[in-house]
């Protein structure tokens, strides 16, 4: 493989903003996580030693087979899920229950379904203590960063699946938390509306202080999204390899023919799908009927 | 499009097939009780005598069953005597739709036979009274049990056993008991409804709560609610409309502890009208009060479903797609649906 091709090899841009990156203060620090859980006596771990540094405004994506963990690593970060060991520290403090400076954008919508978009943006202000008043405008305010102002008298009912997802980051980010968690946001949309949340995602975390912890099972959005990618595996679920992402920013899609993006990519394909020993001639041979003889 | 079938499987119907089916399922029953009724030749098992002939033991206006008559006829017939005359009719308490329609009317109207007797509207204002006070005492302390219960594992490990095994105690067995403490008038009437619906109550509304999406009580923790706030702003608003649903299902089952609970002490309400009526053979009016009943209730759930959709907007379109809600929903499904928003 020549040395263009390896993933490796930043280009002086990617390389300096790396640089800056390791620059910044550390927002969450995990070191050593391990979780287990007990099955009829006997216990499964389900990933050990988990240590990553996430810098202010860092854009980390998790990747990994199912089965890793990954979900319940980042359950453990939001309060969700209790650790059975190591310590995850956010600003310096061990992370206990779930709470606003954690905010979490989940897979399945979870708008609250009686309340208005507007209102649902308001939640978390809310329960921070905030009077209406401010609330209300404060969550106009994001609505208006993601685009749906339009909507904010619309019940979730109302919305399409991207548009929901999309509220749902205004409301996690209106709890100005110092960490978003993003468990596959966008598992559940089409490929084109997807392709959209990315970019508008992008566009947000341009203008927002935010530090982005996101979770998916697909390598293109790990690699157009991130700045770092960790990739986790399986049995026990650990953490594999932690790839700085050697595309340079801004991101489009044309760098989807680049050659940092096929070497990034190729690697990613090696460490998640691995390839897999089945062996053709040790297929059960099947006899067809009639047709059998005549297809290859 | 192609034609849809009347008969096809899963799909649903357009609305106006929907509400032409509607319709036939009242229908066909007071079809079939019409060709009963009107028929000569359907059942009809019973003569009317108009001439008792020289039929010793007939009378007029008697009824008496058709082979005897047939009998009697011969026996008369052989001997040359004068022949008895009647017409086929149905048993009393088989009354043709006309006479119960017109009962719908009259038996308001009828003032009662003795003196200390309720008239028919002061029955029904009598049953709602006590359905009513059974089944608000029964919520005021049901309701929030049993949202209680669906939250805290704490209260349903509490509660629920107990209340599971009290639910199997039949309501109408503490008849005796309650009015030996509550006395005959209507305290032990609503006591029987309260322990017929509160125990029931208490289960269906720890389930429904138990329900509630995780994912949006996880959402609301993430946004940092917590203890008192988790549950008001969050489990309670998002299953209240399953628990108006409940509600509305309990009331039901309330109506039918009514009847057992009228006969309790002194029999009163709609009970103790239909047992006089009865009693008098005004079997019209027997049939009257009970559809009354039914009415009544049908009334009240499509009023309660009405009131649902209007105080949680939220539900029109999952309620409508899904299919649940009220089978008068279901039946009677016009309403508009909200159109979808396009992707902005």
């Amino acid at each position: 493989m020549s040395a263009a091709l390896d993933y490796r090899n930043l280009s002086p841009e990617v390389a300096a903003r790396f640089e800056r990156i390791r620059q910044r203060p550390v927002i969450l620090s995990v070191r050593g996580l391990k979780k287990t859980y007990g099955v009829n006596g006997s216990t499964r771990t389900v990933f050990d030693g988990v240590s990553i540094d996430i810098r202010r405004r860092e854009f980390i994506t998790v990747i990994g087979p199912s089965g890793c963990g990954k979900s319940t690593f980042i359950r453990i970060i939001a309060g969700l899920d209790e650790c059975s060991g190591g310590v995850a520290l956010l600003d310096g403090r061990e992370i206990g229950e779930p709470g606003p400076d954690r905010g979490m954008v989940f897979q399945g919508y979870t708008l609250f379904p009686w309340l208005t978009v507007k209102r649902n943006v308001m939640f978390g202000i809310e329960m921070r203590g905030k009077d209406k008043f401010t609330a209300e405008s404060e969550a106009r305010q994001w609505l208006d960063m993601v685009g749906l102002s339009k909507f904010e008298e619309s019940y979730p009912h109302e919305l399409s699946g991207g548009m929901k997802q999309r509220v749902a980051i205004a409301r996690a980010l209106a709890n100005e938390p110092r960490i978003l968690i993003m468990d596959e946001p966008f598992g559940a949309l089409d490929a084109q509306t997807r392709a959209q949340m990315q970019s508008y995602l992008l566009q947000i975390w341009k203008k927002v202080d935010i530090t982005v912890l996101f979770i998916t099972h697909d390598l293109e959005e790990a690699a157009y999204l991130s700045d770092r990618i960790m990739v986790m595996g399986t049995n026990p679920g650990r953490i594999v390899e932690v790839i700085e992402n050697p595309i340079p920013r801004p991101r489009s899609t044309a760098q989807f023919v680049s050659p940092e993006y096929l070497a990034l990519k190729l690697r990613l394909e090696e460490l998640i799908h691995p390839p897999i020993d089945v062996e053709e001639d040790k297929l059960p041979v099947v006899k067809l009927t009639k047709a059998g003889d005549d297809v290859e | 499009m192609p034609k849809r079938d009347w008969l096809g499987l899963k799909h649903d119907l357009p609305p106006r097939r929907r509400f032409v089916l509607a319709l036939c399922s009242f229908l066909l029953p007071l079809a079939l009780w019409c060709a009963i009724s009107y028929v000569p030749w359907l059942w009809h098992p019973l003569v009317h005598v108009t001439a008792p002939g020289d039929v010793d033991y007939f009378v007029e206006d008697m009824d008496v069953p058709r082979a005897d008559f047939d009998a009697e006829l011969e026996k008369v017939q052989a001997a040359g005597g004068t022949l008895p005359e009647g017409y086929r009719i149905n048993p009393l308490y088989l009354p043709p739709p006309h006479r119960v329609a017109r009962a719908f009317y009259t038996a308001f109207t009828t003032e009662p036979r003795l003196p200390n007797e309720p008239w028919l509207h002061e029955s029904l204002a009598h049953s709602l009274r006590t359905i009513f006070w059974g089944f608000v005492i029964s919520s005021i302390f049901g309701v929030p049990l049993g949202i209680l219960c669906g939250t805290y594992r704490f209260f349903s490990r509490l509660q629920e056993p107990f209340i599971e095994f009290f639910r199997y105690l039949p309501a109408p067995a503490f008849g005796a008991l309650c009015v030996a403490i509550l006395g005959i008038d209507d305290g032990p009437k609503i006591a029987i409804i309260f322990i017929g619906t509160f125990f029931q109550q208490v289960l269906v509304i720890s389930n429904t709560v138990r329900k509630v999406d995780p994912g949006l009580i996880e959402a609301a923790q993430t946004l940092g609610a917590r203890g008192w706030k988790l549950l008001r702003r969050v489990v309670i608003p998002a299953s209240v409309s399953d628990i108006y649903t409940d509600m509305r299902i309990l009331l039901g089952w309330a109506w039918t502890y009514l009847i057992v609970a009228e006969v309790v002490g002194t029999m009163s309400g709609i009970t103790y009208f239909i047992n006089q009526q009865a009693r008098y053979r005004n079997f019209d009016n027997v049939y009257a009060a009970i559809f009354m009943i039914g009415i009544i209730g049908f009334t009240t759930d499509l009023l309660l479903a009405w009131i649902g959709r209007v105080i949680f907007p939220w539900k029109r379109r999952s309620a409508a797609a899904s299919g649940k809600g009220s089978l008068l929903g279901r039946i009677f499904n016009s309403r508009p649906k909200p159109a979808k928003a396009v992707e902005a």
